[in-house]
């Protein structure tokens, strides 16, 4: 028999350990491949280009990352199965240059299997995500996938590195380790040893310190150290969530197991104690899957609140679909009539209003507002009773009051307490007015300033103080024009640009900010969420199969307990237990990571994005205990077949 | 004299066989067995004579394919699963060849498992332990992991959670079987203690004349079928040995096994 005939027997023999790794393989091309497409498919960069481009890039790199690390760690759980198979082979004889060679070969034609599926299997589901990301970024027409070979190069390309890194891997398992070490392997498991009382109570306290502190921290970003705040954060919490694995969840454990004075009980014999038996070893996967799973939550719910708010925010920055103005515009009376009659050409309806906006220079008190902003600022002071009869919904501010609107930078603002007062002047006059509310978004499509509104009687008294024909302020008229019917309005924004066009001039308008804002959050949706999948779909089967191996090392334990005379049900309820801290706490605490996270990055938010961060949220949560469900399932099986 | 104690466990024309259509193979061929309360009864005979399935069968652990089978006043041949677990749980104990302790468990924790989910009071379970450590000389050992201690301790250990629930019958399949001869005997010596003077009933499959002679009455069986049966008595423990051997050398074959 050759080696080539011994390679095949022992895969067709060995069908059930291979099917593990196997999947994981094809998984990890699958994804790749299906990235690797829509990054080059012609269609997606069309639409994306330019800055959108960079981000595919940098997601292909961490995909990368993220399909190698998961492919050897499969690959290392499937080794240490068959450890006791390798320890035979040289047992029997085999020199060690054979097996590995014998290992090598198999490797190979599972590789080159899954590599051949996952082609064929994205090349099914690549035209299904492709139409997802088209409708995710508003594009309606029809798209054709185009069948890549620079993909499958490059998917090819990256497998073949990941068959050498495996490859690795094999000869260092055959290698390194003895005979007895490879038959030892699947047994290896600690013993819990009493912990140190001090010690332990001072790592453990000093990691939950550590966290408390990221939290505190992660509130108080906002300052010139912003930076290095970041990275205090993120170290603080790494380091405590690795602290509460290593230390203080062992503490805990084994003061709960103290206290039962050997009347452990058999719910407690089954989570309790094995978690006791693999903390040193799960420390490091549980530390690392709690912060994946932090990073993941976070940049979802953060992405999707994005997406999600996008028209709203938007709205808050854009609160009339057209404005002309003299900041935008040589003459904003000239360019609106353009517009207007344009529109009347087209029958699009629509309503038009002018508001008066008075111009003053402004000055906060010093050292009231942030570092990161100047004291000075141009002052635009609008009357309420303008902009409700344009047809905006606004807040009355109380008689000699202003209620102050600036959306770039609202996220600085909205921490100064109210009221406050600033100094509006011009060369000649100086008025002390209180601001009694900073509110989200702008009362007025911008146009260079920030925007005070004021009662309709306390803006003619301001008008009659402030102009006059020395001083440097003056009056602008802006046109507003809203169009109530939503497809009409995308016609209207097409001729607004195109007049801004012709005429040379600039402008924005609301409604092709929106559609930029959906189209590039829509791409950054759509590979925040492919990458998120990926991991969460990576750290679910590590987990899952870490607990496989587990269930395969606790069979005689299961046989032992059945013949005791416990129910499959009874044993049951104690894995499930044990389960709920595997996978649980991983969720809970990254969860709560992201959590603060998210409350630290909701300043770029004037919106409250509560509701889409808890959708992301639930979402991922739902599909992570898919695999714990998963995992129970093959618990019931192995316990169901132990006896 | 033994007329005087009831029945404990009562078996009536036991089979039992494995395979499907075509390819049958009938491991017991209708075996009948009464054990009275008190009792230490051995089971020998060679390799594939039936013992193991033997016991697998009277301790509810396997099924038979006919014949009834009572302990106490339960006919455990009609029961389902679930109560046949929680029979085992609260009415038998089990010791194994290779001990089946659990490795996450200290020796305490083992032992307490089978009361963990009954209604036993911490109390009283607490006191139980005490008295069968003491009796098995293990009370020491209570905090130890079973890889800190020896084979003979892992056996008292195992044997200590076997009589934790205060059984009506004690199972033991060949408990010595992977102990040294001074371990062994140290630990046949307790469980004939433990017979005599808390008068737990056990039964005991072992292919080792020793081992066997410990028991109050040992049952051959012959493929599938009770050879003979042999009575301890009054005689010594040695003289009741040479029996043993005898009927071993009659039954044959088994000169390789018990090797």
């Amino acid at each position: 028999m050759t080696l080539f005939d011994l390679v095949i027997r022992s895969m067709r023999k060995n069908i059930k350990h291979y099917y593990l790794y196997f999947f994981a393989l094809i998984f990890s091309v699958v994804l790749y491949f299906v990235f690797a497409t829509l990054q080059h498919d012609p269609a997606v960069v069309a639409q994306s280009g330019g800055s959108m481009g960079s981000a595919f890039t940098v997601a292909g790199i961490l995909l990368l990352f993220i399909a190698g690390i998961f492919v050897v760690y499969a690959n290392a759980i499937f080794l240490r199965r068959r450890s006791r198979e390798i320890g035979l082979y040289q047992l029997i004889g085999l020199t060690k240059g054979s097996v590995s060679r014998l290992l090598i070969i198999e490797n190979t034609l599972l590789s080159a299997g899954a590599l051949a599926i996952g082609i064929g299997a994205g090349i099914l589901v690549s035209r299904v995500f492709l139409l997802l990301l088209m409708k995710l970024i508003g594009f309606e027409g029809f798209i054709e996938v185009t069948f890549s070979v620079a993909a499958v190069v490059q998917t090819v390309i990256v497998f073949l590195g990941i068959i050498i890194l495996t490859s690795i891997q094999m000869l260092v398992a055959v290698y390194r380790n003895t005979l007895l070490g490879l038959f030892n392997a699947e047994k290896t498991g600690e013993h819990p040893k009493k912990p140190k009382a001090f010690r332990s109570a001072f790592l453990a306290i000093l990691g939950m310190a550590l966290i408390a502190f990221g939290y505190w921290l992660s509130g108080r970003m906002l300052n010139a150290l912003l930076f290095i705040n970041m990275i205090a954060v993120l170290t603080t919490t790494i380091l405590g969530t690795y602290l509460l694995f290593r230390v203080a969840i062992s503490w805990l454990l084994y003061q709960i197991r103290k206290r039962k004075q050997g009347h452990l009980g058999l719910y407690n014999s089954l989570s309790l104690a094995p978690l006791m038996h693999r903390m040193k070893g799960n420390a490091n996967s549980l530390t690392i899957i709690t912060v994946l799973s932090a990073m993941t939550l976070t940049m979802l719910a953060g992405v999707y609140s994005l997406y999600y708010s996008t028209e709203k925010e938007t709205r808050l920055v854009y609160p009339f679909d057209f404005t002309f103005d003299d900041f935008w515009y040589e003459d904003g009376q000239d360019a609106s009539a353009k517009f207007v009659s344009e529109l009347d050409k087209q029958n699009i309806e629509y309503t038009y209003s002018t508001i008066e906006t008075l111009k003053v220079d402004g000055q906060f008190e010093e050292g009231s507002v942030s570092a990161l902003l100047s004291d000075y600022f141009g002052a635009s002071i609008i009357s309420e009773e303008q902009l409700q009869q344009a047809g905006v919904d606004i807040e009355i501010p109380n008689s000699d009051t202003a209620y102050l609107y600036d959306a770039g930078i609202y996220w600085l603002l909205k921490t100064m307490e109210v009221p406050f007062d600033v100094k509006l002047s011009n060369t000649e006059k100086e008025l002390q007015l209180e601001v009694a509310k900073v509110n989200e978004g702008n009362a007025l499509n911008p146009s260079g300033g920030t925007q005070l509104v004021v009662k309709d009687a306390f803006y003619q008294e301001l008008k009659e103080l402030f102009l006059n024909d020395k001083s440097g302020s003056h009056i602008t008229i802006t046109n507003t024009i809203n169009v109530p019917d939503r497809d009409q309005l995308a016609d209207a924004s097409a001729i607004f640009h195109r007049i801004n066009e012709e005429n040379d001039q600039f402008g924005y308008d609301y409604y092709s900010q929106y559609v930029f804002g959906m189209e590039n959050y829509g791409l950054l949706i759509f590979i925040s969420g492919f990458l998120g999948l990926v991991f969460l779909i990576s750290t679910g089967s590590i987990l899952y199969f870490k607990q496989m191996t587990e269930a395969e090392q606790e069979k005689s334990s299961y046989a032992t307990l059945r013949q005791l005379g416990f129910t499959v049900q009874d044993i049951m309820r104690g894995i499930v237990r044990k389960q709920v801290f595997v996978f649980g706490l991983p969720l809970l605490i990254g969860l709560l990571h992201s959590i603060f996270a998210i409350k630290a990055a909701s300043f770029i938010f004037m919106s409250d994005i509560t509701l889409p961060a808890s959708i992301a949220m639930g979402f991922y949560a739902l599909i992570y205990l898919v695999f714990a469900f998963l995992t129970v399932g093959y618990y019931r099986k192995t316990v169901k077949a132990a006896l | 004299m033994m007329d005087q104690h009831k029945t404990v466990l009562h078996a009536q024309n036991i089979r039992k066989s494995y395979g499907s259509r075509g390819n049958v193979q009938q491991v017991l061929k209708g075996i009948d067995l009464r054990v009275l309360e008190g009792e230490f009864v051995g089971i020998m005979g060679a390799s594939g004579a039936g013992k193991t399935t033997l016991l697998n069968v009277l301790a509810t652990i396997d099924r038979t394919t006919e014949g009834s089978i009572l302990i106490g006043d339960s006919d455990i041949s009609k029961m389902k699963d679930r109560e046949l677990s929680e029979f085992r749980r609260d009415k038998l104990g089990f010791i194994f060849q290779d001990y089946n302790l659990l490795d996450t468990l200290t020796v305490k924790e083992n032992i307490l498992l089978p009361v963990s989910l009954g209604k036993m009071k911490k109390r009283v379970a607490e006191d139980h332990f005490k008295s069968i450590a003491d009796i098995l000389g293990i009370k020491e050992l209570a905090d130890k992991y079973p890889h800190e201690i020896s084979g003979g301790q892992k056996q008292r250990t195992s044997a200590a959670r076997a009589l934790i629930n205060k059984p009506s019958m004690v199972f033991a399949d060949e408990p010595t079987g992977a102990l040294d001869s001074k371990s062994a005997s140290s630990l046949l010596g307790t469980l004939e203690d433990v017979n005599k003077q808390r008068g737990v009933t056990i039964m005991m499959v072992t292919h080792d004349p020793v081992a066997s002679s410990y028991c109050s009455r040992v049952v051959f069986l012959k493929d599938g079928n009770i050879y003979s049966e042999l009575y301890r008595g009054d005689k010594t423990r040695q003289a009741f040995f040479q029996e043993i051997l005898k009927v071993q050398g009659v039954l044959g074959g088994d000169s390789v096994d018990a090797l």
